[in-house]
């Protein structure tokens, strides 16, 4: 009974062992071939039976791409949108948590402001991209960063707003009575006491702003299509009348991916927080 | 109680701070969001087609949505849709919840594999969709190379109607299976192990301890994760538009890349906001379900 019993298990841990290799396969081999791709010589692209294992690796689609100063500055266009798409969430994201939270309102409107939220979190984005295109031909700001950085604060700030409204909600008011007695203003009770404490939850939050920022393709691509291009339309045009180039493609997505899963390796914890957020609570 | 009315006159002595606090997110947000989707609201009873004309071309009712609902382009988007939606989310969930199941523990193992599982999750979805296109290449694509291997002639995914969807449904799981697996496995870790102890002493079957004792507790938030991945997964645009840009001919177009390509390439601005209200519609039910599911008080 017992070594039936044993012998089984034992098929059992086989079998899982087996399912986590080819889980782990499946998300390794595609990532490993775009690299392979990526340093492929041009003719070995469309050969058949295909090369999987290049005979020859050559790194001329990396050159080239560094030697045209538009990837440079797709480059250059992603990382200001991302650095000033994150800095001004967090600071107005942080602030306006703080002071939702602080401000004691009753059930049913915190019940609404979660609910909208929700609603600017999932409703069909693509309905105001045309008015916001409208509006940013209106204000001549098409083609420039800051249509795409506007556009994704629209986005991000809610988003913060609320993931930090549930880290001030469980933070005990106690914490800053000892600096409401010495008369410290709220101001400086935000900055000197609760800030410091959330820090941990801030980081998160501005790892995750700048993950979807540095990813977004919708608005970019909607009111910056030529100098205020970003890194995310490049990847897409690659694809175009006179067939796939695709070894600059595969370039391109390296140069595109490998930023985010050095970021998530990293900051995995937080990161991880921040895409569940809103299905797994804080 | 003195500290308590300490607390009670500052926070009435606080609170034009917090509305200055509160302020910049708000203006930003009612700019950003709820000015253009008023706007988008009032574009759709109107006739205009850039290509036109610069102005708005008159108000026009409802017959925008009329003639949405009746174009063949539409009623194929919205098909689309669903088949791609229904099959990437039931896939999702289900490899979702058994990864969760196979990847518990806390040895480093086992962290070191959820690690590596979640990475599709942090590409970029328009990477993922180059990325995708060059696998399913027919020819030079790997996935047609390994199934050779195996002597599977593979299909010419992207250029047939049929495999072309199935392309579509495989880059959605592939990119979000993850999500499932992150949340099903914190609602497993959840789970106060007492009960599945109490299970197995009264000789409950493993299968028998998950339909009736762990399903019932994870079925809440497994919902909320059905909800979020099948808007997510109705409202992609950019996995679309680098995998197959809604061919071959109208084949993978979805609803949501139907508006995009109507307002910012055919610049129809009314149909394309009409057609977006639609959708919208949906949309704003399947949000307050998850509305519902996240407060739990139903």
């Amino acid at each position: 009974m017992s070594r039936n019993k044993s012998l089984s298990q034992q098929i059992l841990a086989l079998l899982r062992l087996l399912i986590l290799a080819i889980a782990c396969l499946a998300v390794l081999a595609p990532l490993a071939y775009l690299v392979i791709n990526s340093i492929k010589l041009p003719r070995e692209f469309l050969t058949v039976p295909p090369t999987i294992l290049p005979t020859e690796v050559t790194f001329q689609h990396y050159e080239e791409l560094i030697d045209d100063s538009k990837t440079i500055r797709y480059f250059r266009n992603s990382l200001t949108v991302a650095l000033w798409t994150t800095a001004i969430t967090i600071l107005s994201g942080t602030l306006a948590a703080y002071g939702l939270a602080r401000m004691r309102l009753a059930a049913r409107f915190l019940a609404l402001i979660t609910f909208l939220f929700l609603f600017i979190r999932f409703y069909p984005r693509v309905t105001t991209v045309i008015p916001f295109f409208l509006v940013m031909r209106e204000l001549d700001l098409l083609d420039t960063v800051w249509a795409i950085i506007i556009g994704q604060l629209g986005i991000t700030i809610p988003f913060v707003t609320w993931l930090m409204l549930v880290v001030f909600q469980d933070l005990p008011a106690e914490i800053e009575e000892a600096a409401i007695v010495d008369g410290a203003s709220i101001w400086q009770r935000f900055w000197r006491v609760v800030l410091p404490i959330v820090m941990p939850s801030v980081s998160a939050a501005a790892i995750l702003t700048a993950f979807l920022s540095w990813n977004e393709f919708l608005i970019a691509s909607s009111v910056a299509r030529r100098k205020a291009s970003v890194l995310s339309i490049a990847v897409a045009s690659f694809v175009s009348d006179k067939g796939i180039q695709w070894g600059p493609m595969a370039a391109m997505s390296v140069v595109m991916i490998v930023p985010m899963i050095i970021f998530a390796l990293f900051a995995q914890k937080y990161l991880i927080r921040g895409i569940t957020f809103g299905a797994v609570k804080g | 109680m003195g500290e308590d009315h300490v607390m009670t006159w500052h926070s009435r002595h606080d609170l034009p701070w917090l509305l200055a606090f509160v302020l910049p997110a708000f203006v930003i947000v009612v700019a950003v969001q709820f000015y253009p989707l008023a706007y988008s609201a009032l574009l759709s009873v109107q006739e205009w087609s850039l290509t036109e004309s610069q102005e708005p071309q008159g108000f026009v009712g409802l017959d925008n949505f009329r003639a949405e609902l009746g174009d063949s382009t539409f009623q194929r988007s919205v098909r689309n849709s669903i088949v791609i939606t229904g099959g990437a989310v039931i896939l999702e969930m289900l490899l979702g919840v058994c990864l969760a199941y196979l990847t518990m523990g806390s040895s480093w193992r086992m962290r070191a594999v959820r690690t590596l599982l979640i990475l599709p999750m942090v590409i970029a979805p328009v990477a993922a969709g180059t990325l995708w296109r060059i696998l399913l290449n027919s020819r030079a694509g790997l996935v047609n190379h390994l199934l050779s291997a195996i002597g599977v002639q593979g299909p010419e995914w992207l250029a047939s109607s049929d495999w072309a969807l199935v392309s579509v449904i495989l880059l959605d799981t592939w990119q979000w299976t993850p999500f499932v697996l992150l949340v099903a496995g914190a609602a497993i870790a959840s789970i106060p192990t007492d009960l599945l102890e109490v299970a197995a002493i009264d000789g409950a079957s493993r299968w028998r301890t998950f339909l009736h004792v762990e399903l019932p507790l994870l079925l809440p938030l497994l919902l909320l994760t059905l909800v979020f991945r099948m808007l997510e997964s109705l409202l992609s645009l950019d996995s679309i538009y680098s995998l197959t840009f809604g061919g071959p001919g109208f084949s993978t177009y979805t609803l949501t890349f139907y508006i995009y390509t109507q307002g910012l390439r055919n610049f129809n601005f009314g149909a394309a906001a009409a057609s977006s209200w639609i959708f919208m519609a949906f949309a704003s039910l399947s949000i307050w379900l998850a509305f519902r599911f996240q407060r739990r008080d139903w």
